[in-house]
């Protein structure tokens, strides 16, 4: 607990109209796995890629083992032992675990021959010193979101990384993949590494982490060992003032059918159908939850219903029209409302302006044009009044929306998403990336929609999520709905069994 | 930082034409010549002459019109190489309206020349824009074989069928001459009252002021309207413009028309401004200098203006510096495509480097659509 491995003092890092991190100190100790915790935007990430050399402190000195560095390139900070994994999966699919760990340091013979059969026994090598679970040799595009990290951790490791640095690793795993990652970080840390990781999972973090770093606004609040902390004295420490986190469920007599899905089938890779007859109606004012392990079918389930997705059997009716075929444009302009899973892929495009993003899907709305033209004014003023509801932290609307924090991001997606009163709303991972201010106002945004007869499908690998927010719950399981339960019928355990197909299959409604 | 990269990427087609200047300064240096008075020469031939001026001018006008052609479709991560046999067709078809209809007023005859020219070439970039959008074939590769139809199609239509009768036993390969009521007028008379005179002056024509109308009017357009909007949204992220209900294959579509159309009036500044006819051996390659024209105009149809115009300067500075540097003409041509290829290449480099240094700061994952490559805003 003793040995000292990095300490940042007055860490100072500015963006244009922004105080990223404000005279940041911190301290992690060899062996330790520090959690730091904050608000969107409140400097995390930006904190991270200050020590991992992506950007250079405006001021403040850095010390790693007792030294003053510089770290100007991530290449330096692999010599100084310091790596990152990454949050985008930076793997290429058709090359093999072992070939995308050793890219870019390849171990060669004389011509460049290189040594791949020594590259896989190095790879399997730190699998078994770790206990991760892992094939060599197995493809990386056949493999789950779980096991791409654990590819990505292992590139890391096999650089000669001491510390790991993992920004928000569990937002896309489910909650047995988290298990997974603890139980390697645990081994991690046991052999002598140490491990930085952020997270706006409260329980996550106070489960996993031996000391705690609270940031709001660029600074720091404080650190505090896990041991003996409260979610509710740490929550108090992002937002500075008390969170509390009850949702009130109201019962809503659910309306006539809006989303209507009749035995809907969907073309996967290859052969296999990557929704096989998939049957469930959403009413006005119900939020029905689709829980299951990513890979199952889900993503390509809201493609489908969003038109993004050729439906090759079955039928789809939205308030009794039949859109089976119908354009992703003629979806949307049926009130008909998306929140993609995957913000970077479908959400946003990043180097366009934020308040060019926040109409993205609205632009043809008569407020926001006249005639061919942009009005420029009616989107500023609509852009102003969403960035305000939803407490987006942004210096600059005519900023890229690369320069917003992932977390505000996401608002950025929600928000637009939300507007014009949607008659139907498929959200999938709603909530991703958002701190736990803004996932309970999303949580709440949700519920007051049902209330005022929005129909919600709710698709989410955050059981608790799923199970406070649905009045039904489905269950994806290679493609199929294998189960559904009414609200109250099934605890997270028994969903989370379900979800790797060990539950009982008399129930399932579609065959 | 922040700060260095901006003015690094104002700086980069300065420092490109900088490096291309340097570049074919090893070449000047290698036959024996001073680079510096080899320049001079360029300079002074250039800029102290109002014949060169003029001819500089109706050099760029064309260039311009290539230059946007190219921008645009790269505009929405297509690659219109085809720029080249698409002004062929175009010039067919301008000439074609201009010779064969008689008695009808400029007011008409002319702007169906040019409709003839925009239309024609629309027609040409179909088979290739419908096959991408369809069938998914490269429109590289098609565009590319298109051009060498457009080649061999145009030598048929002017060698066989429509050649000048008057000139047959003559060398002269040519269709007849266009109707003066099709020509495009010369900026001449406008000039002569301010004491310009001389065959340079002459040439310069109307097609110079409609070129920078139509750049200024894209840049309007792609900025400000509904449709450049969901250009650039297409261009920066396909899927998530998909998702928000712009139909890609449309805006693609879209935009390598307009591209065509406005390739298809590359020719004109030659065969109605100045011509009168079609002669088999009309300019040709512009197509192709459009495409270092966009990328040093980033895309950007304001930038294609002066991009254009460097490019109008280095074709009448070769003819200055063989004359009066007496650089043999080869030297001349090897420096010309040196000048463009140091150009490019330094610019590619240089627009590469910031790119990275952004993505680095960004953390950006890094995206393979030619679109955020090639899509300056
Ligand atoms: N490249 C950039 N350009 C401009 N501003 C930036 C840039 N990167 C981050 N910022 C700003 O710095 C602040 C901190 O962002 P950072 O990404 O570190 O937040 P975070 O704590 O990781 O938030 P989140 O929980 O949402 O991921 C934000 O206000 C953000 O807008
Ligand atoms: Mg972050």
């Amino acid at each position: 607990m003793s040995d000292l491995f990095i300490e940042l003092q007055g860490i100072t890092k500015r963006f244009p109209g922004v105080v990223a991190n404000d005279r940041v100190d911190l301290t992690v100790h060899r062996g330790e796995i520090h959690a730091i915790v904050g608000e969107n935007g409140a400097g995390k990430s930006t904190l991270m890629r200050v020590l991992y050399g992506l950007y250079q402190p405006d001021e403040g000195t850095i010390a790693v083992k007792g030294h003053a560095v510089t770290i100007e390139s991530p290449r330096r900070a692999l010599e100084l032992g310091i790596g990152m994994v990454h949050q985008h999966f930076m793997l290429i699919p058709v090359f093999t675990v072992a070939e995308n760990v050793i890219l870019g340091s390849e171990p060669v013979w004389g011509f460049g021959r290189l040594r791949m059969r020594e590259a896989q026994q190095r790879v399997a090598e730190l699998c078994r010193q770790y206990g991760f679970v892992l094939d060599p040799t197995a493809e990386v595009g056949s493999l789950s979101v779980g096991e791409q990290q654990r590819v990505e951790i292992i590139k890391v490791l096999y650089r000669g990384a001491e510390l790991l640095i993992l920004d928000e690793p569990t937002a896309v795993l489910v909650p047995q993949e988290v298990d997974e990652l603890f139980n390697n970080l645990r081994q991690l840390v046991a052999q002598g590494k140490t491990v930085i990781f952020i997270s706006h999972k409260l329980d996550e973090v106070l489960a996993i982490s031996d000391q705690i770093t609270v940031l709001r606004r660029g600074r720091v609040v404080g650190t505090v060992p896990a041991a003996g902390t409260t979610k509710a004295q740490l929550a108090e420490m992002m937002v500075g003032r008390p969170v509390l986190v009850e949702l009130a469920h109201p019962p809503v007599e659910p309306g006539p059918v809006r989303l209507d899905v009749r035995q809907v089938r969907v073309p996967g890779r290859g052969t296999r159908p990557a929704v096989r007859d998939v049957s469930f109606a959403v009413g006005a004012g119900e939020i029905y939850g689709i829980a299951g392990v990513e890979g199952n079918g889900q993503t390509e389930l809201v493609e489908a219903l969003v038109g993004l997705r050729r439906i090759t059997g079955g039928q789809l009716l939205i308030d009794g029209r039949d859109v089976t075929h119908a354009t992703a444009r003629a979806i949307r302009l049926m009130g008909v409302a998306h929140i993609p899973e995957d913000r970077h892929r479908r959400g946003i495009a990043l180097p366009m302006a934020v308040w060019e993003n926040m109409i993205l899907g609205h632009h043809t709305r008569e407020e926001f044009t006249h005639g061919a033209l942009l009005n420029r004014p009616g989107i500023r003023g609509f852009v102003r009044r969403r960035v305000g509801d939803y407490d987006i932290r942004v210096a600059d609307v005519e900023a890229p929306v690369l320069a917003l924090s992932g977390g505000n991001q996401q608002k950025v997606v929600v928000a637009r998403e939300f507007s014009f009163a949607p008659q139907v709303l498929v959200a999938a991972q709603p909530t991703r990336g958002l701190d736990i201010g803004a996932t309970e106002f999303v949580m709440r945004q949700l519920l007051a929609a049902r209330s005022s007869g929005m129909a919600v499908l709710l698709v989410s690998a955050n059981l608790e999520e799923i199970l406070s927010l649905s009045d039904r719950v489905g269950v994806m399981y290679g493609g199929a709905l294998v189960a559904e339960f009414a609200r109250g019928e099934v605890s997270a355990a028994e969903l989370g069994l379900y979800m790797t197909g060990a539950g009982r299959t008399g129930e399932a409604r579609a065959g | 930082m922040k700060h260095r990269l901006l003015v690094l990427q104002m700086a980069t087609p300065v420092l490109a034409i900088l490096f291309g200047m340097l570049s074919a300064s090893v070449i000047i240096l290698a036959i024996g010549r001073n680079p510096l008075d080899v320049y001079a020469v360029m300079v002074r031939f250039n800029l102290t002459r109002t014949d060169s001026l003029f001819s500089i001018l109706f050099k760029t006008t064309p260039l311009i019109f290539a230059g946007l052609a190219v921008a645009l479709s790269f505009r929405v991560s297509l690659f219109n190489i085809g720029v080249e046999g698409q002004y062929y067709i175009g010039a067919f078809c301008a000439a074609l309206v201009g010779f064969s209809l008689r008695g009808l007023p400029a007011v008409l005859h002319l702007p169906l020349a040019l409709l003839a020219a925009a239309g024609g070439a629309m027609v040409w970039a179909l088979v290739p824009i419908v096959l991408k959008l369809r069938r998914g074939a490269h429109e590289v590769i098609t565009t590319i074989m298109m051009n060498y139809i457009a080649s061999a199609l145009l030598l048929y239509l002017i060698n066989d069928v429509f050649r000048d009768p008057t000139q047959i036993g003559t060398p002269r390969v040519r269709t007849p001459l266009v109707a003066a009521a099709a020509r495009v007028p010369s900026l001449g008379p406008l000039l002569a009252p301010l004491g310009l005179h001389g065959s340079d002056v002459e040439k310069l024509n109307l097609l110079l002021p409609v070129g920078i109308v139509i750049a200024v009017v894209l840049a309007y357009f792609l900025s400000r309207t509904r449709f450049g909007y969901e250009v650039r949204a297409v261009a920066f992220n396909p899927l998530a413009a998909e998702a928000a209900g712009i139909p890609n294959a449309r805006v693609q579509f879209g935009m390598f028309m307009l591209s065509a159309g406005i390739a298809g009036l590359v020719g004109l500044n030659d065969i109605l401004g100045f011509f009168g006819y079609l002669d088999i051996d009309f300019p040709k390659g512009l197509g192709f200098l459009g495409i270092s024209v966009a990328l040093l105009a980033k895309n950007n149809p304001l930038g294609v203006i002066p991009a254009a115009l460097l490019f109008g300067f280095l074709d009448r500075g070769a003819a200055g510096v063989q004359f009066f540097a007496r650089v043999p003409k080869e030297i001349i041509v090897i420096l010309q495509a040196l000048i463009i290829l140091a150009i490019v290449v330094a610019y590619e480099l240089l627009t590469r480097y910031v790119r990275t240094q952004r993505k680095r700061e960004a953390e950006l994952p890094v995206t393979a659509t030619p679109a955020a490559e090639a899509t300056g805003r």
